[in-house]
């Protein structure tokens, strides 16, 4: 009797169990979503296959109002990485590499550069498209975790996990790629005067090579 | 049979064989299947490259700022536009969605099958890493090198290609296997700068020579750019080059010109033989004949060949006009001396048998020319002449039974016999002194050394294909270092020496740039060769080093510190040509009959120091699409001369035999030798470019004119008059056929048009005067 009355209680009240989900899901979409201009402060930690160790790098990410976005890691040596409107551009000036590629047919590292500039300016009709999100919220602390939709595992999408607070200065991005290999950042939002010391314009035309 | 028999029998068969022609044509619209010779194996490379392939079927697209808006960006400081390259990637993501789209890419960036082909190399790292492995050995094996190389793997491994470079590094950690395509990574980052993102390039599924399907694809390219255009407030604009838009703007006027030409030429002879006869009947008749000549031609050529030329059919409509001269012969005949169709067929049977076959034969020598489109066209005149000449006997009669005649009489014709008649002798001093001042002049001929002069004029194509091609790498479509062997060893051994000699040719500024086959492709000797060097350089020292370097930069040693023995087994070219990488090198493996034949692309480069430059190689040499074509130009020239003494030898031969009488041969074949040997000269005192075509018209209006000596000395009605009445109406019909080829946009239609109107003029004219007017 005690385990019909524990069945019916919790099938009765599933329908509003979802519904406190939906809701946590929908205010951290809302929380997430980056209209105007941002930056941020972030450390990285990169855990390839093929290393022994972690690699850590650190720099700052620019992030535009029209979509554009850029990774400017400056430790250990200065990269640039960015997305143009619909173009993803690299530079490596101590390898002097320059790499310019559509956005849809840059490969995996376009793909990995699309989802993070989706997670990073809140473009969550995007991620919604492939990934199935679910949201958890521990007092001040939250968490969005994406899960590449099962039909389409062949994609090779990386699953990830991002968490913050309600400060909103604070957040981490964990995106692990479906061979193990990981990517982790650490962001906070740069001040007033670490904002004045890098402009988008000029990165993405450094990038360029313009 | 009666004559009631006779018309029911032809009513009967004509819709029949209509109908089978129907059923039974493949038409050909392909241009290049009927002016390209497939007689030797230069040719057929030529005939192959010029309508096969991979290449053939892709689209080069720029889009570009428009003018107006980059000027209205100067002046109003336009606020963010939407740059070329995000306009560019836009556009590619719609097209790629299109049915008649195989593949579309960014012409600065391999597409991903590419990138896909070069990470499957990475197992035969040791056997092709170097194409010239002994001399790069040192560098490659050096151990100093080691902790930078690990450096440079591990900023590879984090970069954008890390998923790339890993897959290859887990099998090949010394990344050799990307060496060789070093090459390849350098011309794309050469287009990168050329094109800024605007450049694309597109392989549609369609041959390029479907046009139907190739314009649809066309049009819907434009839409979608206009679609998106439009959403970007007009700011773009968009060029296309490729193969299929030339073959569908050719399509289109070849089209034009032979309907043009089929209605003109069919209108101008009924016109003229209205004029001529008076009666409808009679008219409906005669081309119901004419029709079936013009059916049996094209069925009997859809039986030899196994497709039959548009342009046959085109030029197969002007013999509508020579087909309708036996009729009329015997129609003025009948109408001037009031006998029945039958009796008129018979007297003038055996003029009629000689005229055609003179016709046959200077249609037949057309056929050995070497020209391929005019082994149709000999084919199609010698049925339909003989289906014209069978009719013309036994069913015409039939017809014509209840028709009433009434030929018209054309001013002047008599005048113009009776002129001659009367000066004859001062008309044949001139005509002498005309014969010196003409051979004079001979020499002075200019001959036509560039065939594109023949081809649709498409300059506005031209210049536009040029604009396009701008944008992109500057290897040149249609010279080419060609590689020919029994086998493909033999083939890839001599690519592969080539390909060096071009390497120092380019360190020698000879030439800018070359796309080979290596590390595509490499021969069983060069593999050896490098998993030799290979083996050697993998000292213990060199490992030791390796893993340092590994260590070094904090790459895992276990993963990639152990540097494997090169694979035993050989990367065999059928298995490359069974991977995705046979449409990456599209365009470079040449079908021909036998053997192997491989093409090294070429930029910019200089022919002759180019040409010094491989001498000696075995089986390697330069190939020139243009020259090609030059020389076959002149080889068509040389035979079609060839064939234009032949074919009158022949047609003499002919005469002889029904005359037995060298006067009158002579006789009978003096007006259309003058009128050729006059045009020639005329075409020499203007300096106008003489083809092979220019030949071959006069061949056919040799072929013609001889007909008109033949009827004007046997004269079997017994009346000059009447005659030469029946030689002026059959004159007419022919300008009049052949006069409306001059309407064609093809130069190949015009320089026919003229060549034959003007020597079957000069002929006519110039019978009464050097044949005397027989006695009636």
């Amino acid at each position: 009797m005690t385990i019909k009355r524990t069945l019916f209680l919790l099938l009765a009240l599933m329908p509003v169990l979802g519904w406190a989900d939906d809701a946590v899901l929908s205010e951290l979409l809302t929380r997430i979503r980056q209209t105007g201009q941002a930056q941020f402060q972030y450390e990285e930690t990169r855990v390839l296959e093929l290393a022994d160790a972690p690699w850590h790098g650190q720099g700052v990410m620019l992030s535009g109002a029209d979509g554009s976005l850029v990774k400017l890691q400056l430790q250990p040596a200065r990269v640039i990485m960015a997305i143009a409107v619909q173009r993803m551009l690299y530079w490596d000036p101590q390898q002097n590499q320059r790499h310019s590629a559509a956005l849809d047919s840059a490969g995996p590292a376009g793909e990995q550069i699309k989802v993070f500039r989706s997670i990073l300016q809140g473009r969550t009709e995007e991620l919604q498209l492939n990934y199935a999100i679910a949201a958890d919220k521990q007092g001040p602390q939250w968490t969005l975790r994406l899960t590449p939709k099962p039909e389409l595992s062949s994609d090779d999408l990386p699953s990830i996990e991002l968490s913050g607070d309600d400060q909103d200065q604070q957040r981490r991005i964990l995106i692990t790629q479906p061979d193990g290999e990981s990517t982790e950042y650490r962001m906070h939002k740069a001040t007033a005067a670490q904002q004045q010391d890098y402009s988008l314009p000029s990165l993405l035309r450094e990038a360029s090579g313009e | 049979m009666s004559f009631v028999w006779r018309k029911r029998w032809f009513v009967l068969l004509f819709p029949l064989f209509l109908a089978i022609t129907f059923w039974h044509i493949k038409v050909e619209t392909d241009l290049n299947a009927f002016f390209t010779a497939t007689d030797d194996e230069d040719s057929r490379l030529l005939a192959g490259l010029l309508k096969s392939g991979e290449l053939s079927r892709r689209y080069l697209l720029v889009v570009e700022k428009s003018d107006h808006v980059s000027a209205a960006d100067t002046i109003n400081g336009a606020e963010n536009p939407m740059s070329v390259a995000a306009f560019s990637a836009r556009l590619l993501s719609q097209l790629a969605k299109l049915d008649d789209v195989e593949q579309v890419w960014p012409a600065d960036q391999p597409p991903r099958d590419w990138v896909d082909a070069v990470a499957s190399y990475a197992p035969y790292h040791a056997r092709l890493f170097s194409l010239n492995p002994e001399q790069d050995a040192p560098e490659l094996f050096d151990p100093s090198q080691l902790p930078a190389k690990a450096a440079g793997l591990k900023q590879a491994l984090l970069s954008p290609q890390g998923s790339f470079v890993k897959a290859i590094a887990k099998q090949d950690p010394l990344l050799l296997s990307l060496n060789g395509f070093k090459a390849l990574q350098g011309q794309f980052q050469q287009q990168a700068k050329r094109s800024q993102g605007g450049a694309l390039i597109l392989q549609s599924r369609p041959a390029a020579l479907d046009a139907e399907a190739q314009t649809r694809l066309q049009a819907a390219i434009q839409a979608n750019f206009a679609a998106l255009n439009a959403a970007a407030g007009e700011g773009f604009k968009l060029s296309m080059a490729g193969v299929p838009v030339f073959s569908v703007a050719a399509q289109s006027e070849i089209s034009q010109d032979v309907t043009l030409v089929s209605v003109v030429s069919s209108l101008a002879v009924a016109l003229v033989f209205l004029f001529l006869f008076h009666s409808f009947s009679a008219l409906h008749w005669v081309m119901m004949v004419q029709g079936a000549s013009f059916v049996i031609g094209t069925l009997a050529t859809a039986l030899v060949f196994p497709q039959v030329h548009s342009l046959t059919l085109a030029l197969g409509a002007s013999l509508i006009g020579i087909s309708s001269d036996y009729p009329i012969h015997v129609m003025v005949h009948c109408a001037k001396h009031r006998n029945t169709p039958l009796a008129a067929a018979k007297l003038l049977w055996p003029s009629l048998l000689m005229g055609g076959l003179t016709t046959v034969i200077g249609y037949g020598a057309l056929g050995f020319t070497g020209f391929p489109g005019f082994e149709q066209i000999a084919v199609f005149a010698l049925a339909s002449v003989v289906g014209s000449l069978g009719l013309t006997r036994w069913v015409l009669p039939a017809l014509l039974v209840n028709s009433s005649l009434h030929a018209a009489h054309l001013p002047g014709i008599g005048a113009w016999v009776d002129f001659c008649g009367r000066h004859r002798k001062i008309l044949l001093g001139l005509f002498a002194a005309s014969v010196v001042m003409a051979v004079l002049c001979l020499p002075q001929i200019r001959w036509m050394s560039d065939m594109q002069q023949l081809a649709v004029n498409m300059d506005n194509l031209k210049q536009q294909d040029a604009a396009v091609r701008a944008h992109f790498s500057s290897i040149e479509p249609g010279r080419f270092v060609l590689i020919q062997a029994d086998d493909w060893e033999t083939a890839l051994q001599r690519s592969e020496a080539a390909e060096r000699r071009l390497q120092s040719l380019k360190q020698a500024g000879v030439i800018s740039e070359y796309h080979g086959l290596f590390p595509w492709l490499v021969s069983k000797q060069l593999q050896t060769e490098n998993s030799q060097v290979y083996q050697h350089g993998l000292t213990p020292e060199f490992q030791q080093a390796w893993q340092t370097g590994l260590a070094q930069a904090g790459l895992s040693v276990e993963k990639l510190g152990t540097l494997a023995l090169a694979s035993p087994a050989a990367l065999q070219p059928s298995v490359v040509m069974d991977s995705p990488v046979r449409h990456i090198l599209s365009g470079q493996i040449v079908s021909g009959q036998t053997g192997v034949m491989l093409s090294l692309w070429l930029g910019e480069h200089d022919p002759d120091k180019l040409i010094a430059g491989l001498a000696g190689l075995d089986g390697t040499r330069y190939f020139s699409q243009k020259d090609q074509l030059d020389q076959l130009a002149g080889k068509y020239r040389d035979r079609s001369l060839v064939m234009l003494g032949i074919g009158i030898g022949i047609m003499a031969l002919f005469i002889w035999l029904q005359q037995r009488d060298l006067r009158k041969v002579c006789l009978t074949l003096l007006p259309s030798l003058a009128g050729v040997l006059f045009i020639f000269a005329t075409w020499a005192l203007m300096g106008e470019e003489v083809s092979f075509l220019h030949v071959i018209g006069l061949l056919l209006s040799v072929s013609l004119c001889v007909d008109y000596g033949i009827f004007f000395i046997d004269n079997r009605g017994q009346d000059a008059d009447v005659t030469y009445h029946a030689i002026a109406s059959s004159t007419l019909t022919t300008i009049a056929s052949f006069g409306a080829m001059g309407l064609g946009k093809t130069p190949t239609l015009p320089i026919l048009a003229l060549s034959v109107s003007l020597g079957v003029s000069l002929g006519f004219l110039l019978c009464p005067l050097l044949i005397q007017k027989p006695k009636n």
